[in-house]
């Protein structure tokens, strides 16, 4: 669709992604993470804001097991949960 | 300087020998040349004296008797060749006219063809420029800021339902779909999808994709973080993998008036196979 050069007509343009693309997980390292967000998204009738958590921690899985670079959670739109956990661990001590 | 005389020289000799040859074979010759000569040296005398008080004239200082002598002069004498050498003086000047024309003309024309290969040259930013003030053809407006991520704040009375397609090429084998229909989000907030891709095959398959937002104009707040599209993706033979997007949708999405009747987003990735070593261009203009 966005190979018609038609003069005036609306094309859409491609965008590479920010962080680039994620490394294949060809041993299923992250398998389970997947499947409990998977199960999240079904429970809540797929919002994405009531699974935050399970996105959050297969982010982490990945990046413990090198299958994506490293970033701090606030850079990946987390801010909000890191905060909250920041509050719970400074009322739990 | 008056320069005449040379002139009808020249003149007197060539309407002589017209006359020589076209009086050949008749008996009066003689008598004719002979009239002739004495007509053209009566016309020379009579020219070079106008041109004289012509000259003098010129020089301010015409004199009565000359003025006198030239009104006695009966004008059948001297139109012949008076009107010959003027009529070739006014095609000289008319010649030189057009020539100069033809010039200046020739000069603008020169000068608006180079006008135009400039004007194509410079198009080519120029469109690019124009494109990006005007949105055209889906052009993102302004390059989108990575760093929003951090501080983006979500829209939470704007809900958006994203739907998801997986394609693939016809002779490419994988089984590819995605692993949920839909998802419903706010912009300004990630979230995170999967597609999943089967290789049938006992051979390994080398795979690239490239993806596709409907509606077009939705496609530049549709912004992803990592996903697994433009770069190879080999799966060995019978294997099965989980491929996520994550992505968010840009808060700005709200603002745009254009995007105020926009609800639904589709997110299509079509796969393709891969030769060893091809490599698909990063899209977008360089």
């Amino acid at each position: 669709m966005s190979t018609a050069m038609n003069f005036g007509t609306k094309t859409f343009r491609q965008r590479p992604p920010d962080k680039g693309a994620f490394p294949l997980d060809h041993f299923g390292e992250c398998k389970s993470f997947k499947e409990t967000y998977m199960r999240c998204l079904r429970d809540n009738h797929f919002d994405s804001s009531h699974c935050r958590v399970e996105t959050k921690e297969y982010l982490e899985c990945r990046m413990d097991r090198q299958l994506m670079a490293k970033e701090p959670f606030e850079k990946l739109g987390f801010k909000d949960l890191m905060e909250e956990s920041d509050e719970e661990n400074k009322a739990k001590l | 300087m008056c320069t005449y005389p040379h002139h009808l020289s020249q003149v007197k000799h060539t309407s002589l020998v017209g006359h020589f040859t076209y009086n050949s074979r008749i008996m009066l010759l003689p008598f004719l040349l002979r009239g002739c000569t004495a007509k053209h040296y009566v016309q020379q005398a009579l020219s070079s004296t106008r041109l004289c008080i012509n000259c003098c004239n010129i020089r301010g200082l015409a004199t009565s008797s000359g003025q006198l002598f030239l009104r006695r002069t009966p004008q059948g004498f001297l139109n012949q060749s008076r009107g010959a050498k003027t009529h070739k003086r006014k095609h000289q000047n008319q010649e030189d006219d057009w020539k100069k024309r033809n010039k200046t003309v020739l000069t603008y024309i020169a000068a608006a063809g180079v006008g135009m290969i400039g004007l194509s040259y410079a198009a080519v930013p120029v469109y690019r420029l124009y494109c990006q003030a005007s949105g055209l053809g889906g052009t993102a407006v302004a390059g989108h800021n990575t760093d929003q991520v951090e501080t983006m704040k979500p829209v939470r009375d704007r809900i958006i339902k994203v739907t998801f397609n997986a394609d693939t090429h016809a002779s490419m084998q994988w089984n590819f779909r995605p692993q949920q229909s839909e998802i419903y989000l706010v912009p300004g907030e990630t979230a995170l999808a999967f597609y999943k891709a089967r290789n049938p095959t006992d051979k390994p398959v080398i795979g690239i994709s490239t993806y596709n937002v409907v509606p077009f104009e939705a496609g530049q707040y549709f912004n992803k973080i990592q996903c697994f599209c433009f770069e190879e993706q080999r799966l060995n033979p019978h294997e099965e993998v989980d491929m996520p997007v994550f992505f968010y949708i840009d808060p700005e999405f709200d603002d745009d008036p254009r995007m105020a009747r926009v609800d639904t987003i589709i997110l299509s990735y079509t796969f393709f196979e891969a030769k060893e070593g091809q490599q698909l261009p990063i899209p977008g203009y360089s």
